[in-house]
């Protein structure tokens, strides 16, 4: 049988988690056989990627007016091509946030999604929201949640032993909500609670400053084993404003911990899971929630 | 199941009711209910109500005071409609209304809530020269902080679904669920409007007309100009959390226009220290209202000056001039 050619387009800033997901994809030996896979970097911005050589194309690539030229060239010049899209940006709660004009946001999605054979969602409730906003024809859906390799962050962690210290990992952008987490956290009056944040970015300062004055909060910096963050804390908080998937609170429960999660997107393909909560994007909320987990221990201890 | 629900809350209403309703059963679209909350009201609100049940779209439903919001989410939770409106019992539907959202809201399903520019009537229903006629199309969250499109509690048509994704049930309710928040007993609106704006993505969007005839009460104490204040100052810190970066840049501009608000309501009051010292304030917060609407800043400003150093005369007389070239 012949290999068939699969080509992932990436953009130059794509975030981590996709290179993430790529990599793993990339690894899977059984795939190896069938398929021959291969990562492009292309240029969101250009106005073609030019003539590409795969059986099937598959962007990465996050759609906007911008790369509206070089999205229909794509499809223009690989009309034989089975051309697939996934989605690992927008959401509902990203549009929400980032889009003042919704309407017109939707016309480009609709626009380039157009040009796609198949769509692919990462999450059950991204694909929800594109159904009901009507982004893609249902039968051109599909929902592939991404996946990275667990086993080894699996291994190296133990159940926590106790209830105090909560744990936020990830890039200190607006995106993961950390200073709602922070406003939430400094109203409770727990002495021996504590909140590590790990992770860098460009709203450093900001959550430093929001932190200041209370000594329970610590920031970490970017964690070089994750599996050592995670071992350091008891929960994992994910505050995130929008998250098309959050590969966070898939590693959270493989390293043995619960989730307080805020109540958006991908996020809430998780609802019914026992080992996961969900907060509003309010500090308030997050008080009563992480509340409840410290009060959790004392009532444990006294019984 | 009707395909509308009208949720009128109405607390002491009994001078007002009357006219409401026939407003409303006068709609030219057919296919609704009416639900009346009445709110706790002392007067005979409800002997009203239930005189008006004889119309088989009419429902009453009744509870102990809980204002505005509360008598809102009561009929909210008890409406069957696919589309839900709301109609203060002071306030007057012009007949094509309800025909008017219905349309526009099937017409565009990105849409979630359809409203109309509004004629302002005095307390004896007289129209009062004076309409709002706000942005309909392209409305942002910017637009909604600043200068409220929707304008008024009867002037928006919402799509259920919109309802629900706003819906939460505070830990001590056991009733039902809130849509409005009842810890606000003013700007109960511009919170709800603005919570939609920030966490969901529907859009809002206008029809042409003024189809809602829009109630204004005279008097009013600067207690109350402080109270609204206040409520629309909570609205701000309550949202700010989802969104910083927004509101640091509208928030200014916003309050400056909040501001020149109620600097005319004082106006019309007649309360001259306070009109004078919320215009300034107004000023000193953001220049964007005069930049945007310069000559009704300045018109505030003016009457705000005439008031402080000549007194309420002028104002008087000018508003006496105007009443008499209406009614001739």
């Amino acid at each position: 049988m012949d290999q068939k050619k699969v080509l992932h387009l990436v953009d130059d800033t794509t975030a981590g988690g996709v290179m993430r997901m790529l990599d793993h994809l990339l690894a899977q030996s059984d795939l190896s056989g069938a398929v021959e896979q291969k990562v492009l970097k292309v240029k969101r911005t250009a106005f073609s990627w030019g003539k590409l050589n795969a059986d099937v194309i598959v962007s990465h690539v996050a759609p906007s007016w911008r790369s509206l030229p070089a999205f229909s060239a794509l499809r223009a010049m690989h009309v034989n091509t089975r051309l697939v899209h996934v989605e690992h940006s927008y959401t509902r709660a990203f549009t929400t946030l980032n889009a003042p004009r919704k309407r017109r946001f939707f016309a480009m999605l609709r626009v380039i999604y157009s040009f796609f054979d198949q769509l692919v969602a990462v999450s059950h409730a991204q694909a929800d929201w594109m159904k009901e906003r009507r982004l893609v024809a249902s039968e051109k859906l599909a929902v592939i949640p991404p996946t990275v390799d667990l086993a080894q962050l699996s291994r190296k962690t133990m159940p926590p032993k106790s209830k105090t210290t909560i744990g936020a990992i990830g890039r200190l952008e607006r995106q993961k909500g950390f200073d709602i987490l922070i406003q939430g956290f400094r109203s409770t009056r727990t002495p021996g609670a504590r909140l590590l944040i790990f992770g860098e970015g460009s709203q450093r300062s900001y959550l430093e400053a929001l932190a200041e004055g209370d000594p329970r909060i610590e920031f970490r910096g970017h964690a070089k084993d994750p599996a050592e963050a995670y071992q350091a804390v008891d929960i994992i908080a994910i505050p995130s404003r929008w998250e098309a998937y959050g590969l966070v609170l898939d590693e959270a429960l493989a390293a043995k911990r619960n989730v307080i999660a805020s109540k958006v997107d991908g996020l809430r393909d998780r609802e019914g899971d026992t080992r996961v909560s969900f907060c509003n994007l309010d500090p308030y909320d997050w008080r009563h929630a992480i509340n409840n987990f410290l009060l959790s221990d004392t009532i444990e201890k006294s019984s | 199941m009707p395909t509308a629900s009208i949720v009128v809350p109405a607390y002491n209403a009994e001078a007002t009711l009357v006219e409401t309703l026939a407003s409303l059963q006068a709609q030219t679209y057919d296919d609704f209910e009416i639900i009346i909350v009445d709110d706790g009201s002392q007067d005979a609100t409800s002997e009203i109500a239930r005189a008006h049940q004889g119309d088989p779209r009419v429902r009453l439903v009744g509870q102990a005071n809980r204002g505005l919001a509360g008598a809102r989410n009561t009929g909210i939770a008890a409406a069957r409609g696919t589309f839900i409106g709301f109609c203060d019992a002071d306030d007057l539907w012009m007949p094509e209304k309800l025909a008017a959202h219905i349309h526009h809201l099937k017409a565009e399903p990105d849409v979630g809530v359809s409203f109309s520019g509004s004629a302002l009537i005095d307390e004896e229903g007289f129209m009062m020269g004076i309409k709002q006629a706000p942005r309909l199309k392209d409305v942002t969250s910017a637009h909604v902080l600043n200068r409220n499109p929707i304008g008024n509690g009867s002037a928006a048509v919402i799509r259920k679904a919109v309802l629900e994704a706003l819906a939460y049930r505070p830990s001590f309710e056991v009733e039902r669920d809130w849509v409005f928040d009842e810890t606000f007993r003013q700007s109960e609106d511009i919170e709800c409007w603005m919570r939609l704006m920030l966490t969901t993505d529907w859009q809002i969007e206008g029809v042409p007309g003024l189809l809602t005839y829009y109630r204004i009460n005279a008097g009013g104490l600067s207690a109350a100009l402080d109270r609204q204040l206040e409520a629309w100052e909570r609205l701000v810190a309550k949202l700010r959390p989802i969104n910083p970066e927004f509101f640091a840049q509208h928030e200014n501009s916003a309050r400056a226009y909040q501001l020149r608000y109620l600097a005319r309501r004082a106006i019309t009051n007649l309360e001259r220290d306070t009109a004078w010292e919320l215009f300034a304030r107004s000023v000193q917060e953001s220049l964007r209202p005069v930049l945007e609407e310069p000559v009704k800043s300045f018109s505030t400003f003016a009457a705000a000056l005439v008031l402080k150093t000549i007194g309420p005369g002028p104002i008087t007389r000018l508003r006496q001039m105007k009443f008499k070239l209406q009614s001739i």
